[in-house]
């Protein structure tokens, strides 16, 4: 049909089940309008070169009613095409909001540039992985700003907002990597992917997950608090290199003391570590705004025992524990 | 021979333009068709300062290094914001609705002649505002305006809203003065099934002016209190959903249906160079009327895809899908007017032809956008803004520009070359299709609206498209600057060159101050 030379332009190859979904009903109504778009700017056109003003027309043409089959066939033809246009795209949305039963079920939570993707084992992760062929469970909320949780190569697109929970679900047809857009204009999700859906075979992705289901397995404790580091989005805040974004530098921070905003004078160690992770804007650092996300029912008594032993591999004092040096 | 060359003298000095009247001549007028030339003159400015900052972007697209995120996302806020706001919605009444609706009703004013300065005066308030936010401390949150984004963004946002507040006025005023005008001014005898069909499009118009401009104007005060406190209905703990809601509720209706009022201009531009009045006139009197209601009615699909319910998308799907007769009905009756008519081609003939072709690209495209499963995936795209962009710089601009030809020779009395206005119209509809329809593939392919994740997979589609905008800028400037040269021009035009029947075209050219008399 017209233009069925140019279909591959559009759309990214499949990616998931979603994709028929929404890929033939648009090739559905591409076809038809183009076709009564081509047919209407013609005629038009056709009409403006034909009849052309000639000698011997009078000064006014006569007025003539509307073809009353004409109009009635425009009207059954548009009732219908509008109907058309919704009936083709309504299995596949009802489709797309319905999950399978025994999903594989993952919650997001959004914040600006950040994604924690927690997996029904507790493990959590920037970026989401899956096995091919198997229903996946979105169920998602933001922190602060509304964004969409929006994956091209999947067909998926969904707004994540503060106070709500939304949900989706995707099936993967094929192994690759699928961008995950945003689509906020802020600042920190632009000019990069802010995370990407992995989509591995089934026993990849087993293999995968049996090795992060025990994050301490092969691991000394520093290394699994660098991984938690990365992986909270501890990193988005605080820096490993002394320089101050919107929380402190963790650089130099165990066993070092600090002015609180209250004027009190606190030293860093296991007990202030801990508290700052669960409930951190119960004693903020002077010069610093109550912003941070509290980790309670996040992170577990071992994993911040990991965190402390990391924070002292880049501190001064990791080893004496706010004494000073001899 | 004395008494002739002492009324042609006398004729000129009533003419509207006047002799030697100075800034504040003009400024203190109170007649509606000085301020509608003011309104062309604010309303073009508008419009190349948002093709200026257009450009920007384009840069991007194209593989720009250096130029930030934060630089991008003020560019396209405020270029879109420029667009609609003092564009796309005030553009056709401001312009073509000022000077036309008296004269084709066969009234000497407006009803209220100084609430029509108000409008203009609103306007250049709302709009120096919103420069004076765009030169201080620009906002970068996207032209939707976002609650929590733009409660994070640390720009001039209240002196914007303010802007925005009043340009919502201005509306809700034009709106009230062109309602109550056709009410009362219409020319004895006249009755509503006798108003040309530009008078009727501006008068449906004016309903969605003065909802929207009420409501806009309302919510962008309260938007701006929140962003003071933080509190409030669209404050940090607000639902996202509200202002979304709310936002939309307004906007919807009076921009992706500034479509109503052009409509009418191309029924009196193609009935007027066919010699022919319009096929099935009521007919297309109540497609109209039914455009207004759906236009109010469907707000919501502007929301598929951004936050709306499953159940609110299937409805307010439903309830777009229905504008489909109402346009299938306006094309049948174009079509059927120029069948056997007597067309003197001209530009303005192009220029309908490329609203026919533009407007019926927007309208179809709201078919995928209606389309559930597709409008949820395409909703937030590139292809939604593609969409938009055809109704700003397709269809309005396009049915703008017919009206404009058309009447140019009775607003300023001076003819143009016919053949640089098609040289720019060919430029500008090539031009306009090569730069949206790269566009509607990349919105399929994923890219956001913000360019984002751009350079990697269509940045082939990019150029393509960076190159159409390129003709329709030239396009543009060799329309308006054939249109501007006249001005200077002595060539004076026919008191009626295209042979019309409308009242318009009974006053000299151009119109003495008190139109008829």
């Amino acid at each position: 049909m017209i233009g069925s030379a140019n279909l591959s332009a559009w759309f990214p190859e499949w990616g998931s089940t979603h994709a028929p979904d929404v890929d033939v009903p648009f090739f559905d109504i591409y076809v038809v309008t183009v076709t009564i778009l081509i047919l209407t700017v013609g005629l038009a056109v056709v009409f403006t070169r034909t009849f052309t003003r000639k000698e011997g027309d009078p000064e006014q043409m006569p007025a003539v009613g509307t073809n009353k089959i004409l109009l009635g066939l425009g009207v059954v033809g548009a009732i219908a095409l509008a109907g058309f246009a919704f009936q083709t795209g309504l299995s596949g949305f009802v489709g797309q909001r319905v999950a399978p039963y025994g999903a594989f079920e993952v919650s997001v939570t959004a914040r600006e540039g950040v994604w924690d993707f927690t997996y029904p084992d507790g493990h959590v992760a920037d970026t989401l992985r899956v096995a091919v062929g198997q229903p996946v469970h979105l169920t998602m909320t933001s922190q602060d700003i509304s964004q969409n949780m929006s994956i091209p190569d999947l067909r998926v697109n969904q707004t994540i907002m503060p106070g709500h929970t939304t949900e989706a679900w995707f099936e993967t047809i094929r192994p690759g990597t699928f961008p995950i857009r945003t689509g906020a204009f802020s600042a920190a999700t632009y000019d990069s992917m802010t995370s990407v859906v992995v989509s591995l075979p089934a026993e990849e992705f087993a293999a995968w997950q049996a090795a992060v289901g025990d994050i301490f397995a092969g691991r000394t404790m520093a290394e699994v608090g660098e991984l938690l580091y990365n992986q909270q989005g501890c990193k988005a805040c605080h820096s490993l290199d002394g320089s101050n974004l919107v929380g402190p530098s963790l650089k130099n921070v165990y066993g070092f003391e600090f002015l609180t905003t209250t004027g009190e004078t606190v030293l860093a160690d296991d007990a202030y570590i801990k508290e700052s992770i669960l409930t951190p804007n119960a004693s903020v650092i002077a010069e610093y705004q109550p912003v941070m996300t509290p980790y309670a029912g996040i992170l577990g008594d071992q994993e911040i025992q990991a965190i402390t032993e990391f924070l002292k591999t880049i501190s001064d004092r990791g080893h004496t524990g706010g004494q000073e040096d001899k | 021979m004395h008494n002739v060359s002492q009324s042609a003298a006398e004729q000129v000095r009533r003419s509207f333009l006047g002799g030697p009247d100075g800034v504040s001549e003009w400024f203190q007028s109170l007649d509606h068709k000085r301020i509608s030339l003011m309104f062309l003159a604010w309303t073009a400015g508008a419009f190349l300062l948002a093709m200026i900052l257009a450009i920007m972007p384009l840069v991007k697209a194209v593989g720009g290094r250096g130029l930030s995120a934060q630089l991008l996302f003020e560019t396209l806020t405020y270029q879109r914001l420029l667009h609609v706001v003092a564009w796309l919605v005030p553009a056709i009444p401001g312009i073509i609705g000022f000077f036309l609706l008296p004269l084709q009703i066969g009234a000497s004013n407006m009803a209220f002649p100084t609430l029509s300065r108000c409008s203009l005066r609103f306007y250049v308030v709302g709009l120096v505002l919103m420069l004076g936010s765009l030169a201080t401390y620009p906002v970068g949150s996207g032209w939707t305006l976002d609650t929590h984004l733009s409660l994070l963004d640390p720009g001039a946002f209240g002196v914007l809203m303010v802007g925005l507040f009043f340009m919502g006025l201005s509306w809700f005023l034009t709106g009230v003065n062109f309602i109550v005008t056709v009410h009362h001014k219409r020319r004895e005898g006249m009755g509503f099934f006798d108003m040309p069909l530009t008078a009727w499009g501006l008068y449906l118009y004016s309903y969605l002016l003065v909802l929207s401009g009420l409501i806009f104007g309302i919510i962008a005060l309260y938007m701006a209190a929140s962003w003071v406190t933080t509190e409030g209905l669209f404050g940090w703990k607000s639902d996202p959903m509200a202002w979304r809601s709310y936002f939309w509720f307004a906007i919807r209706p009076v921009t992706y249906f500034a479509m109503i009022p052009a409509v009418g201009i191309v029924s009196d531009v193609i009935s007027g160079v066919s010699r022919k009045a319009s096929t099935g006139y009521r007919t297309m009197v109540g497609a109209m009327i039914a455009l207004t209601g759906i236009a109010v009615a469907s707000y919501g699909v502007s929301l598929v895809g951004q936050g709306l319910s499953p159940a609110g998308t299937l409805i307010f799907s439903a309830l777009s899908l229905l504008a489909a007769v109402p346009v299938a009905i306006i094309a049948i009756t174009w079509l059927s007017t120029l069948y056997r008519s007597s067309i003197s081609c001209s530009s303005a003939n192009v220029f309908c032809n490329a609203f026919i072709l533009h407007g019926g690209i927007a309208s179809l495209l709201g078919l995928f956008l209606a389309s559930p499963a597709v409008g949820a995936f395409l909703g937030a795209s590139m292809f939604a803004s593609a969409q938009l962009d055809y109704i700003i710089w397709g269809g309005v601009s396009s049915a703008l520009m017919a009206g404009l030809h058309y009447w140019w020779p009775k607003m300023m009395g001076r003819k143009y070359s016919d053949d640089v206005a098609r040289i720019g119209a060919v430029l500008y509809v090539v031009g306009l299709n090569l730069a949206l329809v790269p566009r509607l593939i990349m919105g399929t392919k994923g890219v956001p609206q913000d360019l984002a994740g751009l350079v990697d997979s269509s940045l082939r589609l990019a150029e393509v498209s960076s190159f159409g905008w390129l003709c329709v800028y030239f396009g543009l400037a060799v329309i308006a600057g054939n249109l501007l040269v006249t001005i200077w021009g002595d060539e004076a035009a026919e008191e009626n060159p295209w042979g019309a029947t409308t009242l318009e075209w009974t006053v000299p050219s151009p119109p003495p101050e008190d139109n008829f008399s």
